[in-house]
């Protein structure tokens, strides 16, 4: 039999052919692919890639990532000598472990994306090159063309990281049919001015009547992230702070704090103005089909609620707590991977694509984002751009995360205090055993050595 | 084909064809045996004996992964750490509960489908075909085409399940779904390779048994049951292991099919060692992490030892 | 990485070829050899349907996929998934990776751990078995524990990101020494005495007596080196962070579309991802269930 031939010969003639053969088809693939046989000299020798060649890594996909794809074929139009490279990666920490491990390796890309509040702890983690103002200045991008609160955050111990491109924030959507019967409209249909918890509360309940189901929505379950958004918002107009001294120090205000969640539950478990469990694609099919006025969520959900042809508009959260207003929000920023390679010219190369991206920022707009170029951001296309440009004044109230080794965007700081707020929200805590577990969980972290320094 | 597990005893191995004493060495057999295996030796200690050793040093120490060095003295703290934190048992408690719901099935279904497979006449290649073709198929590729099986609304398993009037979970979105659902996207994946090896201990069971016991008017469920069963009971305990020590490195699809979430609720052992090291820069505590991994793994495999022995003691 | 070995008496005749006939005698076993058959049909298109679905859908255009989801049936079958995947990606640059690695790794375990296998069973050799005890402790350590260790001994060698960092932790294997060294030692003595006689070498005798006679031994190794060295998933995605070196399972599962997920060229890639070692496994089927089967590895 076969088998037994083949047992005991091991490769007969036959395996050998089909062996060869194949070995044979993938080395001619392989020669076809390779072309120059770059990729693997990189691979062999660890050289460099080719000059005029631009590495962009981002974290955009969806809407975003056809925006961003739109302003870098713009770059790619008028620079076409330039190779770009352009790639996307999963959005979260796989991103920034890769982005770390690839800057480690000294094969970062030349340009990436990151969040602000991711800012401090890449930089003084040594990942980062710091940015030479008069050469940003040379490329026509300087301090008073940006966003300030976000061009300030940029800078950490007195070096500029980063380039912002946009501030995106927490905004108010409400839908202008529930709130036109609920009387909350102006003459010019927009939501008349709400402030202070009983006027928020009352307008919730406004709405409520109308959708018989809730006045607004917040997501809850299995997103401490924006749980943790609408906490910080609350807890920052009364003017509270979570940590200090780079996270080594927790300054949680606990009466502040129970104040904030004492709110969320009377519009939760008390009132019942919002539902107190709900997922995220609960709160966009109750937004979307009006069984709810309100809703409290990120600016980048604007083209979900355009795309389903909901009668919308957008506004800033309301100030409730009365203090200066604040709003939780991030910044996407270009940053530089410490790259022992960049020379001149590629920094050169480098600027004038992110002077390109910034120019073309309207794009960039459209997605919900405030544009932190200002020659955008002050142009008729984007206050013309509605609702877009309704919350632009939210830029500089922005509340970044507070610099820590372990906070930022999608950290585990912030889902430890989201975590808590949600148990608040749903009741199965109370404001007091909420505010205790909170500070129970960052104190592991702020005890722990910091990697970074 | 006799399969011999070759564990601690692994000498045997090496020793049968050489049993006479060092003196009768042949001139220059010493040199020759050291320069054939000097090779091998040289990039074993490099890379797998000097960074065990170097990751028992780390765990020691504050090291991070983006500065060289050590860093600074730790002591105990590291260990101390990770005994105390809620977030590093849960992981090892996933880790376990993955273990525990893909060994069963991946046992006995490998052993069905082996004996079903025994005993058809034709179209062998083919089943073999099917049940082992997922083995070679790497995980980013299982993990792309489950993610899209387990797709909400979308998904085929959704419709599926909606279609016989059952509300759908959210396979991989909530928490109690996401590990068994991980645990049965790996049967499919990996069953295949177990099927083959008890397709091998198959081969060994004499055919006359069959015959004796069929003359005896025994029926082929009581064939299988009081003659191939008992007679594998030793690849069954080799699969057994494997399986155990394969399942309990569990990565790449709870990487690719739920990075851990929701919330961290199906994060495994390595996953956590990953995100320590690798996400938070914190190399050292997460080199303390891994020693207590591999203790658990160590473990396991002691107590391996213990039952083969005494099951070899009883056979 | 691997676990544990089971090594094997060299070949004897095997009892059970041509055992199928033997089966089907007793009354009722037809009637159970059916049954058999239903069942593993059933098994088999449950084992059929993920891989399947891939393909399916791969073919079908995006919006067909996006109007009815679940159907099987596509009207206009169409290729533009692979087109666009192959043009839009790395998805080329990425098999060379995978393809260049695998291959070195494949050639070189083979080498090393034939070599050191050999010494340890036909050489007496001094140290043999504090050797083995080290080998042995070595199959106990799993490669992911040690993935921060080495990820450090790579960056300071700057070894990251090159073929180099996938190449050289994967080629001493000790099971693979274990494996040799089990065939090896059931090559009669005879034959090495009479080379001896000839007055060969012993790097002669290894590599024009043991290496030829050890064929199955030498390609279940090596198999099974090459698929997994293919598959490596963990440290490949820690030390290959560039797009232009990553392998097929880095890159499937880092580089996304900036168009979000259009599934039609997500099963194309994942198609593509599969393929090529599905097709090396039509090829070399019964090579690799025997090589399994001989070795018992994992």
């Amino acid at each position: 039999m076969t088998a037994e031939r083949g047992w005991r010969s091991g490769f007969d003639r036959r395996d050998l052919l089909r062996g060869a053969g194949l070995a044979g088809l993938a080395g001619i693939g392989a020669a076809a692919v390779s072309g120059c046989g770059s990729p693997v000299a990189t691979g062999v020798a660890g050289t460099g890639p080719p000059k005029d060649s631009l590495t962009y890594w981002n974290l955009f996909s969806g809407g975003d990532g056809v925006r961003m794809v739109a302003m870098e074929d713009a770059y790619t139009k008028s620079h076409r000598d330039v190779s770009l490279n352009s790639v996307t990666l999963s959005w979260g920490n796989p991103y920034y472990t890769k982005l770390a491990l690839a800057t480690l390796s000294s094969r970062p890309p030349d340009i990436g994306i990151s969040h602000i509040s991711r800012l401090p702890t890449l930089a003084r983690a040594g990942l980062l090159s710091p940015i030479d103002e008069s050469a940003l200045g040379a490329h026509g991008m300087t301090a008073d063309k940006f966003t300030a609160k976000a061009w300030e955050t940029g800078h950490i111990d007195g070096k500029l990281y980063c380039v912002p491109l946009d501030t995106h924030v927490h905004c108010l959507y409400y839908r202008t049919d529930v709130c036109k019967k609920a009387g909350l409209l102006d003459s010019s249909g927009n939501l008349k001015p709400i402030k202070g918890p009983d006027e928020f509360i009352a307008a919730l309940a406004a709405a409520k009547k109308v959708t018989k189901k809730y006045g607004g929505v917040v997501n809850i379950t299995a997103d401490p992230s924006t749980c943790y958004r609408w906490f910080i918002t609350l807890y920052s107009q009364l003017g509270g702070q979570v940590l200090a001294d780079e996270g080594r120090t927790i300054v949680l205000d606990d009466d502040k704090a129970i104040k904030v969640l004492t709110f969320m539950q009377e519009l939760t478990i008390k009132q019942k103005l919002m539902p107190n469990t709900v997922d995220g694609s609960a709160v966009q099919q109750m937004f979307s089909t009006g069984q709810v006025g309100f809703l409290i969520d990120g600016d980048w959900q604007v083209s979900t609620y355009q795309t389903a042809k909901v009668p919308f508009s957008m506004t800033l959260v309301p100030n409730i707590f009365g203090g200066p207003y604040s709003v939780f929000a991030d910044s996407h920023v270009f940053v530089l991977p410490k790259d022992p390679q960049r020379n001149h010219k590629r920094l050169g190369l480098t600027m004038d694509f992110i002077h390109t991206l910034e120019t073309n920022a309207i794009t960039w707009a459209m997605g919900g984002h405030i544009p932190a170029w200002l020659p955008v951001q002050h142009s008729k296309a984007y206050r013309e751009l509605k609702p877009e440009s309704n919350y632009a004044s939210a830029a500089q109230a922005a509340v970044y995360d507070a610099p820590a080794w372990y906070s930022g965007a999608g950290s585990d700081y912030e889902t430890v205090v989201g975590s808590a707020v949600a148990s608040a929200e749903t009741g199965q805590m109370t404001p007091r055993q909420a505010v205790a577990t909170m500070r129970k969980g960052l104190q592991k972290y702020a005890t722990t050595k910091p990697p970074v320094s | 084909m006799a399969v011999t597990t070759v564990t601690a005893a692994g000498a045997t191995a090496g020793g049968r064809a050489v049993t006479t004493s060092d003196e009768s060495r042949v001139p220059g057999e010493n040199k020759a045996g050291w320069l054939l295996f000097t090779p091998f030796l040289v990039l074993y200690v490099v890379f797998l004996i000097g960074p065990a050793i170097y990751g028992v040093v780390m765990s020691f120490f504050h090291t991070t992964l983006i500065h060289t060095g050590l860093g600074s003295w730790a002591g105990g703290a590291n260990y101390m750490e990770a005994f105390k934190s809620s977030d590093f048992w849960w992981s090892m408690w996933h880790t376990t509960y993955f273990t525990l719901m893909t060994t069963p099935p991946l046992v006995v279904v490998a052993l069905i489908m082996a004996v079903l497979v025994e005993r058809v006449r034709h179209f062998r290649w083919f089943f073999r075909l099917i049940f082992f073709a997922p083995y070679v198929v790497p995980s980013a590729a299982v993990g792309l085409i489950w993610g899209f099986l387990y797709a909400a609304q979308t998904g085929l398993f959704s419709t599926w399940v909606s279609q016989i009037g059952i509300t759908p979970p959210n396979w991989l979105g909530d928490p109690s779904w996401a590990l068994p659902s991980v645990a049965l996207a790996t049967i499919w994946w990996t069953v295949g390779f177990n099927f083959v090896l008890y397709l091998a201990g198959l081969q060994d069971i004499p055919r006359d048994l069959y015959e004796a016991a069929a003359v005896d008017g025994a029926t082929p469920m009581q064939q299988v049951r009081s003659i191939t069963i008992p007679l594998l009971g030793r690849t069954t305990l080799l699969v057994t292991i494997l399986q155990i020590l394969a399942s309990l490195k569990i990565f790449d699809q709870v990487y690719l099919l739920t990075a851990g979430g929701p919330n961290f609720t199906s994060r495994p052992a390595i996953e956590y060692i990953y995100d320590i090291g690798f996400t938070d820069y914190r190399a050292g505590y997460a080199a303390a992490a891994s020693m207590l991994f591999f203790v658990l793994i160590l473990l396991v495999g002691a107590v391996f030892l213990v039952v083969s022995r005494r099951q070899q003691r009883g056979v | 990485m691997t676990s544990a070995v089971s090594a094997v008496a060299p070949p004897r005749r095997r009892t059970g070829v041509g055992r199928s006939a033997v089966l089907g005698g007793g009354g009722g076993s037809r009637l159970f050899t059916t049954l058999c058959a239903v069942v593993l049909l059933i098994f088999a298109a449950i084992w059929a349907i993920p891989l399947l679905w891939a393909l399916d859908t791969s073919f079908r255009p995006e919006s067909e996929i996006n109007t009815h989801p679940t159907s099987w049936w596509t009207s206009h079958p169409t290729l533009s998934a692979y087109h666009y995947i192959f043009a839009n990606s790395d998805l080329a640059t990425w098999y060379l990776n995978s393809f260049i690695t695998a291959t070195v790794t494949m050639i070189l375990t083979v080498v090393v751990c034939s070599m050191a296998g050999f010494a340890l069973s036909r050489t007496r050799m001094a140290g043999r078995r504090a050797l083995m005890t080290l080998l042995v402790a070595g199959i106990l350590i799993p490669g992911q524990v040690l993935i921060l260790p080495s990820f450090q001994e790579f960056n300071a060698f700057s070894l990251l990101n090159t073929y180099w960092a996938i190449i050289l932790p994967a080629i001493a294997t000790p099971v693979a020494v274990l494996i040799f060294a089990a065939f090896f030692s059931g090559i009669p003595a005879d034959l090495v005495d009479a080379a001896r006689v000839d007055g060969a070498s012993w790097l002669r005798i290894y590599t024009t007596v043991f290496i030829p006679l050890s064929r199955p031994a030498v390609s279940a190794v090596a198999i099974f080196t090459f698929v997994w060295t293919w598959n490596g998933f963990l440290w490949p995605l820690l030390v290959l962070t560039s797009t232009k070196l990553m392998t097929i399972p880095v890159g499937l599962a880092s580089v996304q579309s900036a168009y979000g997920i259009i599934y039609g060229q997500v099963m194309a890639s994942a198609v593509m991802g599969a393929a090529p070692l599905v097709v090396v496994f039509l090829f070399f089927q019964r090579r690799i269930v025997e090589g399994m089967s001989t070795t018992g590895i994992k």
